[in-house]
C-alpha cells in the first residue's frame, strides 16, 4: 500500500492513507489533548480541543485531528500559537461551565487558561458526549444528548430513571471529568448525573456469600448485539469472585487426586 | 425502576390510530420517523408520552433516540398547548418594527414565558424565526390567522377578548 | 390559492418532441393576449387579505355583464414582487399595477378600468422619489430595473396549473436534454454558465455536479429548500410560484449525475409550497414529465417531499441530510465531502431551491448566454427579499454586479419617513453589516466577502438611523444561541458567552475590555467550529464592531443608546419647537405619558413612559427627542 509523507512539527515521518492525524501522532509520540475522544467510538469531533494546521498543497486549514483523513502527503504543525490560544479558549469556556471540575484545572494549568472572564455556569458537564455515544455502542440506549444549541444536555428520555439501562457503567468509566456517579446501595444500583437519578437496575445476589454483585440484565439481548446464536446455560446465581472459586474447585476435583 | 411521572393528563390515546399512522401513511419506515411525529402531534396539538413510546416499541427506535428527535427540533411540543395559540414572528424585519417588543409585552401581561402556556391551558404564546412575510412586518399569528403590520392594540384587543371569554 | 380547473385534458408525453405540440396545443386554445387579472397571493399579499380581494374578483367578474367583450380570465398567482404595497392587482395584457387592493374596491375596478378602460389613480403606484404616480408595472422603476430569469413566470402563472407554466416554456429545456444531449454535456454547459450556489458559500455547482457524477453508488438529488435566514422569502416565493421551475431542475440535475431519486427538504413554516410541490410533481407524472420512463425515454425520477421540523441548522447540508434520514439535525463532522458520501452515505448532489430554478433556462439557451448576465466571478442574476426600513418592499432580481445604492435607493425608493441610511445586512445570521461608505460596492460574491459580510441566500435587510448596532448584533446572536445545535465547544459557548457580554452592554454594565473579548471570541469560533454555521457564527458581532465600534463604545462607556433602542440607556423627550400638539402620540400612548392641549407644545412623563417607541416612530414632526 502507498504510504504517505507527512512532516509533523517539522519531522519526517510517515501515514498510511485513510490514517487519522491523531493516530499518526501517537504512533509518533507527539501529544495531542482530547476530550470527546476514545478510541473504541467513532470520532465525534465535538470538543474541538484537538484541533491542528495541516497543509496539503498550498491550502493551509484548521482541523480535527481525531477525524481528519490523510489522504496525501501533508505537514501537520499540533502547537501553534493560534493552536495553542484555541485550545485555551476552549478550556477557559469549559473552565466557567464547570469552575469544580479538577481535570479541567489541570488542563488549564497547561495552557495558561487559569482566568476567569466569564460568569461561572456550575455545571459539572463539558458536553463531550463521550457518555452518550458509549451507552448506544454497548449500553443499553439509556443516554443521549437532548435539546439543542444552549439547552443540549446528557439526558435519559424525559428526564426519567431510565427502564432501559443495563448497569454496565461505561458512561462512568468513559466520562473524562468524572461527572457521573455509579453507586451499589443494598440490592440497587444507582447512576446519577447532573444529581439527578438516571438509573436504578437490580442487583444479583450470590447464594453463596450472600452478597449482592452485577446488574440483573436480559442475556438474551445481549447476546443477540454481540450476534452469537446460542444463549449460554443459565448460571448460577454466584458473584464473580464465588463462581471463580466454585470453578477452581472444580478443577481440582477433576485433576487432583485427593490425598 | 422509578415510577413513570406523568406531569400532564394525557388525552385518550388511539393508538389504532397511531398505528394507521405509522403503517399506512408512512409504511413502518425509520426513515419516515419525524414526518411520523409530525402526524402524531397534528392530532394531539403535542407529543403525548405514550404515544412516543408506542411509536419506539412499534418501529424498534430507542424511546431516547426519539425523544432526542422531539426536544432537537423546535416544531415538536411535548407539552399540551393552549386553547389559543398566538405566534409573533421574530424574524429580523418584525423584529426592527417592534416584534421583540411585542412578545415581551404579551408575555408581560399574561404572565408567562415565550414557548409556555398559561395554567388555565387558555393561551400559548410561540415565537417563531421568520415567518416569510417580511413585507408586511410585524406579523403576529393568532390562531392560524396573520395580522399584518400588528401593533401592541391588537394584542391588548386579543387579551381582553380572550378574558371575557 | 385553490386548485384550478384544467380545461384541457392531461395526455401523457412517449416522447420529448410531444412537449412541443402539446404546449402550441395548449397556446391555440389559451391566447396569451386574451384579457386577464392576475391577484397576487404571495407570501406579503395574502397575510394583507389578496385571497378575500380574489374571491370578490371572481364573483363580481361573472355578475358584470361583458355584452360581448371577452370575459377576463381571474387568475391567483405567486408573489408580483411589491410586498408591502400588497394586494397586488395586475391586468393583463395592458400590464396595470394596482396596490392595496381592498374587497371593496374591486366592483370600482370591474366597472372602470375591465369595462370602460378608464384607470383608477387611487390605486396607482406613488414614486417616493418624484411623487409621481404610475399605472403600468413597466413604469415604476421597482420593476424597470429588474431581470428577471427565475422569476420570470411568477406572478403570472396559476402555481396550481402545470398548463399555465408549460405554455410559458416549462419543461422545454428536460425535452431538450433528453432528445439531444448527453449527461456529460449537461455538465459542461452549466459549468460554462459560470453558475454558483445560491444557498450561500457559492460553489460552482457544474464543479459539484461532475464531482458528484464520478462517484460510484445510488446518488441522491437533493433540494434544499429549508430557507431558514429571518428576513429571506425568495425560495419560498419561487415554490409556491412557479414550483415546476425548481422541479424541472432536480430532473435536470437527476438526468446530469446520473440519480433516480430526489428529495425536496422544504421549511416547516412554509405549508402552502409543500402544496404547490405536491400538485406539482403529480401534474408532472400524469403527463409523463416526471417519475418512471419520463417522456418514453426509459429515464426515471421520482421525487419526494420532506418536511422539516424546525432547525435553523438544517439549513447545512450533512444535517440536512441527517434530518432526511429521520435523525436529529446536527452536522457530521466529517471530512468526506457529500458529494461522495451524503445521504445514506452516498453520494448526494444537495442545491438550494433558485440554483434548480436557473438550470433548464441555461439548458434552453446555452451556458455562454446565461455567463452574459452578471460580472466575471458572479454570473446570472440573483433574487433577493428586500426588507426591513425601506420603502419597497418585495421580491427583486438583478443581475450580478448592481451597486448596493442601486438596490436601496433605485429599486428600493431609499428609506422612508425622511431617515437616514445606515447599513445593510446580507447573508442572515451568517453574514454581516455594510456602512453606508461601501454602498457602491457591486454586489457579487467576492465583493461582499471583502467587506466582511457574505451574499449568503438573499437576505438584504436594510437599516436605518433608528437601529442600534449593538442591538442588532445582540439579536442575531440570541438567534444563534437558540439555533445552534450545541455539540461543539466553540460554537455553543463562545455564543453564550457572547450573548451574556452583549445582553450586559445593552443594559448599560458594558465593561472596560468588552469589545476585545467579543473580538477574540469571534475570531476564535471562525477557526474552531465544526460546521459553516459555526465557522460564521461570530460574522454578525464581528462585522458591527468592525464598523460601528464607536457604537459600542458610547453603549459601553456613556451609556447611552444614540439610535434610542436599548431602553435603559436612553429617554424621550418632546421638542416644544418642533411640536405643532397635533395629539397623534398622546392618542397612541398606551401608558399616557403624553400630556398636552391640542396645537400646543405636548409634554412627557419620563416616569411613565415605557419607551415603546409609538410616539417616536408615529411623530410627523421629528418632535420626539431621543435623549
Amino acid at each position: 500500500m502507498k504510504t504517505l509523507k507527512i512532516i509533523l512539527n517539522g519531522k519526517e515521518t510517515t501515514a498510511k492513507p485513510d490514517q487519522t492525524i491523531l493516530e499518526v501522532a501517537t504512533e509518533n509520540g507527539v501529544f495531542i489533548p482530547t476530550l470527546c475522544h476514545s478510541t473504541a467510538l467513532e470520532p465525534a469531533a465535538m470538543c474541538r480541543l484537538c484541533m491542528v494546521e495541516l497543509t496539503e498543497g498550498r491550502r493551509s486549514k484548521f482541523v480535527t485531528s481525531c477525524n481528519y483523513p490523510l489522504r496525501q502527503d501533508a505537514e501537520i504543525k499540533t502547537d501553534t500559537e493560534v493552536i495553542r490560544h484555541g485550545r485555551k479558549m476552549i478550556i477557559e469556556l469549559l473552565m466557567a461551565r464547570c469552575p469544580d471540575s479538577e481535570e479541567l484545572k489541570k488542563l488549564a494549568g497547561e495552557y495558561s487558561a487559569n482566568i476567569t472572564r466569564f460568569a461561572p455556569l456550575n455545571d459539572d458537564c463539558v458536553v463531550c458526549g463521550l457518555c452518550a455515544r458509549v451507552c448506544e455502542k454497548v449500553g443499553g440506549k439509556t443516554l443521549t444528548l437532548s435539546g439543542r444549541g444552549v439547552h443540549i444536555k446528557v439526558n435519559t428520555a424525559f428526564g426519567e430513571a431510565s427502564p432501559y439501562c443495563i448497569g454496565c457503567g461505561a458512561c462512568v468509566q468513559i466520562c473524562p471529568v468524572n461527572a457521573i456517579k455509579i453507586e451499589d446501595i443494598e440490592s440497587e444500583r444507582v447512576i446519577t448525573i447532573h444529581g439527578r437519578e438516571a438509573a436504578r437496575i437490580k442487583l444479583n445476589h450470590c447464594d453463596v456469600c450472600d452478597k449482592y454483585y452485577g446488574p440483573v440484565i436480559d442475556l438474551t439481548k445481549v447476546m443477540e448485539r454481540l450476534g452469537e446464536k446460542t444463549i449460554p446455560p443459565p448460571n448460577l446465581n454466584l458473584c464473580p469472585g464465588c463462581a471463580r472459586q466454585k470453578l477452581g474447585k472444580r478443577i481440582a476435583d477433576r485433576y487432583y487426586d485427593v490425598y | 425502576m422509578a415510577a413513570i411521572e406523568v406531569k400532564y393528563q394525557e388525552p385518550e390515546i388511539d393508538f389504532t390510530l397511531i398505528d394507521k399512522i405509522i403503517r399506512d401513511e408512512y409504511g413502518g419506515n425509520k426513515e419516515n420517523l419525524i414526518m411520523m411525529m409530525q402526524a402524531i402531534q397534528k392530532q394531539y396539538r403535542y407529543l403525548p408520552y405514550s404515544a412516543l413510546k408506542y411509536l419506539s416499541d412499534f418501529i424498534g427506535i430507542p424511546f431516547t433516540k426519539i425523544y432526542e428527535i422531539a426536544t432537537f427540533y423546535a416544531s415538536f411540543c411535548l407539552e399540551p398547548k393552549g386553547k389559543h395559540i398566538v405566534a409573533i414572528c421574530t424574524g429580523t424585519a418584525c423584529h426592527l418594527k417592534g416584534g421583540g417588543q411585542m412578545v415581551e409585552h404579551l408575555c408581560q401581561r399574561m404572565g408567562i414565558q415565550p414557548g409556555k402556556t398559561t395554567p388555565d391551558m387558555k393561551l400559548t404564546i410561540e415565537t417563531v424565526n421568520c415567518l416569510g412575510a417580511c413585507a408586511v412586518a410585524p406579523v403576529v399569528v393568532i390562531d392560524e390567522k396573520y395580522n399584518p403590520e400588528a401593533d401592541l392594540s391588537l394584542l391588548n384587543d386579543f387579551i381582553d377578548r380572550l378574558k371575557a371569554e | 390559492m385553490t386548485e384550478s380547473i384544467n380545461t384541457i385534458p392531461f395526455s401523457r408525453m412517449f416522447k420529448p418532441k410531444e412537449l412541443e405540440g402539446y404546449r402550441k396545443n395548449l397556446l391555440s386554445k389559451n391566447d396569451p393576449d386574451s384579457p386577464k387579472i392576475l391577484i397576487c397571493c404571495g407570501p406579503g399579499c395574502q397575510p394583507s387579505g389578496s385571497i378575500e380581494v380574489a374571491e370578490e374578483i371572481k364573483k363580481a367578474v361573472i355578475e358584470a355583464g361583458w355584452n360581448g367583450k371577452v370575459i377576463p380570465q381571474v387568475k391567483m398567482t405567486g408573489c408580483h414582487g411589491l410586498c408591502s404595497k400588497g394586494p397586488l392587482v395586475t391586468i393583463e395584457p395592458e400590464g396595470i399595477f394596482y396596490q392595496k387592493v381592498k374587497p371593496k374596491d374591486v366592483p370600482e375596478i370591474v366597472e372602470k378600468t375591465l369595462l370602460n378602460g378608464e384607470l383608477i389613480k387611487r390605486l396607482e403606484y406613488k414614486n417616493p422619489a418624484t411623487k409621481q404616480t404610475h399605472s403600468h408595472t413597466k413604469d415604476i422603476p421597482f420593476y424597470g430595473r429588474q431581470t428577471r430569469l427565475v422569476l420570470k413566470n411568477i406572478g403570472h402563472i396559476d402555481p396550481f396549473d402545470i398548463n399555465d407554466a408549460i405554455m410559458r416554456g416549462a419543461y422545454s429545456g428536460l425535452a431538450k436534454a433528453l432528445s439531444e444531449m448527453m449527461p456529460g454535456q449537461i455538465i459542461n454547459e452549466i459549468k460554462a454558465s459560470g453558475l454558483r450556489g445560491r444557498g450561500g458559500a457559492g460553489f460552482s455547482t457544474g464543479v459539484k455536479w461532475e464531482s458528484c457524477a464520478s462517484y460510484p453508488g445510488t446518488r441522491y438529488i437533493i433540494c434544499n429548500a429549508d430557507e431558514g435566514d429571518p428576513g429571506a422569502f425568495m425560495d419560498r416565493a419561487l415554490l409556491e410560484g412557479d414550483p415546476h421551475s425548481v422541479l424541472e431542475g432536480m430532473a435536470l440535475a437527476a438526468l446530469a449525475i446520473g440519480s433516480e431519486r430526489g428529495y425536496l427538504y422544504v421549511r416547516l413554516e412554509y405549508p402552502l409550497a409543500v402544496k404547490t410541490l405536491t400538485q406539482g410533481i403529480r401534474q408532472a407524472e400524469e403527463l409523463g414529465l416526471l417519475g418512471k420512463n419520463i417522456m418514453g425515454t426509459g429515464f426515471n425520477f421520482e421525487l419526494s417531499i420532506s418536511r422539516g421540523a424546525g432547525a435553523f441548522v438544517c439549513g447545512e447540508s450533512s444535517a440536512l441530510m441527517s434530518s432526511l434520514e429521520g435523525k436529529v439535525g446536527r452536522p457530521r463532522p466529517k471530512y468526506i465531502r457529500s458529494v461522495e458520501k451524503g445521504f445514506q452515505d452516498s453520494p448526494s448532489n444537495l442545491n438550494n431551491v433558485e440554483t434548480y430554478a436557473n438550470i433548464a433556462d441555461i439548458i434552453l439557451n446555452g451556458g455562454k448566454w446565461y455567463k452574459d448576465f452578471g460580472t466575471e466571478e458572479s454570473a446570472g442574476t440573483k433574487v433577493f427579499s428586500l426588507t426591513g426600513n425601506i420603502y419597497n418592499i418585495g421580491l427583486v432580481e438583478v443581475p450580478m454586479g448592481v451597486s448596493l445604492r442601486e438596490m436601496v435607493y433605485e429599486i428600493g425608493g431609499g428609506i422612508p419617513k425622511k431617515r437616514e441610511f445606515k447599513a445593510v445586512q446580507t447573508g442572515g445570521p451568517s453574514g454581516g453589516c455594510i456602512p453606508k461608505q461601501f454602498l457602491d460596492i457591486p454586489v457579487a460574491f467576492g465583493s461582499l466577502a471583502k467587506v466582511g459580510s457574505i451574499m449568503g441566500s438573499g437576505g438584504m435587510i436594510v437599516l436605518d438611523e433608528d437601529s442600534c448596532m449593538v442591538e442588532i448584533a445582540r439579536y442575531f446572536t440570541h438567534f444563534l444561541v437558540e439555533e445552534s445545535c450545541g455539540q461543539c465547544t466553540p460554537c455553543r459557548e463562545g455564543l453564550i458567552r457572547m450573548l451574556e457580554i452583549l445582553n450586559r452592554i445593552t443594559k448599560g454594565e458594558g465593561q472596560d475590555g468588552d469589545i476585545d473579548t467579543l473580538e477574540e471570541l469571534g475570531h476564535f469560533m471562525t477557526d474552531f467550529s465544526l460546521c459553516g454555521l459555526g465557522t460564521s457564527a461570530g460574522n454578525p458581532v464581528l462585522s458591527t464592531i468592525k464598523y460601528f465600534r464607536e457604537e459600542y463604545e458610547v453603549h459601553i462607556q456613556n451609556k447611552k443608546c444614540p439610535a434610542g433602542v436599548c431602553k435603559p440607556l436612553f429617554n424621550y423627550s418632546i421638542d416644544a419647537n418642533e411640536c405643532t400638539g397635533c395629539g397623534k402620540c398622546r392618542l397612541r400612548c398606551p401608558v399616557n405619558a403624553i400630556t398636552g392641549e391640542k396645537k400646543k407644545p405636548h409634554t412627557m412623563d419620563r416616569d411613565l413612559c415605557i419607551k415603546c417607541q409609538e410616539c417616536y416612530k408615529n411623530c410627523d414632526f421629528r418632535a420626539i427627542m431621543i435623549i
